[in-house]
């Protein structure tokens, strides 16, 4: 176990992915990722930062390089059940309810139901939905959805958290909102490790531990800017002189 | 036939708790405007239809038209209602041989569907099959089918579950290949087995399908069973209503023939309405083609 966890959750190394059309999604991508660390992708469409995260979920192979999840290949880390998944859309049953939607990853493992029922409350809990157990997808908003959705990846509490740009059909108040939420979550889920896909660079300084920066044509890791600001964050770190200077690294860094 | 929808739990894990606060329920619209909108909404058919009736039974009786050729209204009441218990039966006999092809067309056509659906190579390979099996005219087949099981209640249900199987297994088999994507990445992503994926996601998000494809069928379910009679029907008293419409037509006994046929019609429309019942309650709650719209 001591072992386990001295190695990198997630390694990287010259990982590389070319379509058989000759398109180089992305290319030479060295990258550790620790227990319990915060860490966002961001750049523009096409720098293949979705790419990266469909080669740890499983859904690509790499062309080249390395890529290990604690210790094992995508494909063996991913039958652990220990990686959760949250994307743009909520990708929430419309014929099941919010427990329901909550409880389908244990369900799927055939998880005894009282324990589902439990984890799935406590999940909901997590998000500030515990009322709305037997709710509807389609009445709730969105906001609420993707708070279902990450509830859902909570449920089996993963060690590795894949998210895909989860708040980006939101409107920023309510971003804002889920931002500060999700933080709070990472926190009280100690060691849980999260990689986060966005193209906002306000959201990955805020959010992150380390932003990694990528560039297109081909898709390469341009810089890895750490952000040292000790947690718990708030607003008043939005509004802060240093907020500005790690907003303006990262953005120095996407123009590379 | 008052059909509320918001108290049909369809699909729902758990049970519908009213209490609860994230369910958003409508209020009962009060009786006053219930009332007033089933008068809006049923008035003009219903003068319609008194109108239409009441104009047909005058002009059958100034015209001096012979019942044979165009019976009034009253006539056929009349001749429905001395021949009762022959039309009871042969309502009966074609009800039943219609909801047993029925429910074989439904079994089959969804098992079909999902074992085409599961292997693209099975698809390919029968599908086509079961287009050219669907373009034979079931008349022509007919007689075959009576050659095999003999006339009588047997040949006639397979004819009525031939023709209704078709459209219940195209229609499922779209359903169930028209599965959202990112769904079917969680899934995977979340190592659901097949008949899991199949259980819990294909089926449920075909259902929108498989209704549209039971309301095809039911009607054809009907219309089946009555050609079937044509074909393959036995008198001796249990002869169902494409039977009694034959033997009618041939002894002019129009009036009766006209109660027949409308009983025909009033039993598929019952169909209809039964299984459109079955696809609100079911899709009500969560997919836009039955949500209740005001």
């Amino acid at each position: 176990m001591l072992a386990e966890q001295a190695t990198a959750l997630v390694n990287m190394e010259q990982l590389e992915k070319v379509y058989p059309n000759g398109t180089i999604a992305v290319r030479g991508v060295d990258l550790e990722a620790g227990a319990g660390e915060f860490i966002c992708f961001v750049g523009p469409s096409g720098c293949g930062k979705s790419t990266i995260f469909k080669m740890i979920a499983g859904l690509e192979q790499p062309t080249g390089g390395q890529l290990e999840i604690f210790g094992n290949s995508p494909h063996e880390a991913r039958k652990q059940n220990e990686i959760a998944f949250v994307f743009q859309e909520h990708t929430l049953l419309p014929w099941s309810t919010v427990e329901a939607n909550v409880m389908l990853p244990l369900a799927l493992r055939k998880v005894p139901k009282p324990e589902r029922r439990e984890a799935a409350h406590r999940a909901l809990r997590l998000v500030g939905l515990s009322d709305y157990v037997k709710a509807l997808p389609r009445e709730l908003s969105g906001g609420m959805k993707m708070r279902v959705s990450i509830a859902r990846a909570l449920v089996s509490r993963p060690k590795l958290l894949l998210m895909d740009e989860p708040f980006g059909a939101l409107d920023e108040i309510t971003r804002q909102t889920l931002q500060q939420e999700l933080l709070n979550i990472w926190r009280q889920e100690e060691g849980m490790t999260v990689l986060f896909i966005t193209h906002n660079v306000f959201e990955a300084v805020y959010l992150s531990t380390r932003v990694v920066v990528m560039t297109p044509r081909p898709g390469k890791v341009s810089a890895v800017v750490d952000i040292p600001v000790p947690f718990p964050r708030d607003d008043t770190f939005r509004t802060s002189p240093e907020f500005g200077h790690y907003v303006g690294l990262v953005s120095q860094a996407l123009k590379h | 036939m008052v059909i509320d929808k918001t108290e049909l739990p369809a699909l729902r894990y758990g049970n519908p708790d009213t209490k609860n606060k994230g369910r958003l329920r409508q209020a009962m619209p009060p009786a006053a405007s219930v009332a007033r909108k089933w008068g809006s909404k049923l008035l003009p058919p219903v003068a319609a239809f008194v109108i239409f009736i009441g104009g047909w039974e005058l002009a059958g009786g100034l015209l001096g038209i012979p019942a044979y050729l165009l019976p009034k209204p009253s006539d056929i009441v009349r001749a429905a209602v001395e021949n009762a218990g022959n039309l009871g039966v042969s309502v009966f006999t074609t009800l039943s041989e219609a909801i047993i092809g029925f429910l074989f067309s439904i079994v089959f056509g969804v098992l079909g569907a999902v074992l085409l659906a599961s292997s693209k190579t099975v698809e390919k390979a029968v599908f086509p099959y079961a287009i050219v099996l669907q373009t034979i005219p079931i008349v022509a087949i007919a007689p075959i089918i009576v050659i095999w099981v003999g006339a009588g209640a047997n040949a006639i249900v397979i004819i009525s579950f031939l023709i209704g199987f078709f459209p219940m297994l195209s229609n499922t088999l779209i359903g169930l290949n028209s599965t959202d994507t990112n769904l079917k990445n969680l899934f995977f992503l979340y190592n659901a087995s097949k008949f899991q994926t199949m259980w819990k996601l294909r089926l449920p998000a075909a259902l929108p399908y498989i209704v549209a494809g039971l309301k095809i069928s039911c009607t054809l379910a009907v219309i089946g069973a009555i050609v079937g009679e044509y074909i393959a029907g036995i008198g001796g008293g249990k002869g169902g209503l494409g039977y009694a419409i034959t033997v009618a037509a041939t002894r002019l006994q129009t009036p009766y023939l006209f109660a027949c046929g409308l009983s025909a019609s009033i039993m598929g429309i019952g169909f209809y309405l039964i299984v459109n019942y079955f696809s609100r309650a079911m899709l009500s709650s969560w997919h836009e083609s039955e949500m209740r719209t005001r």
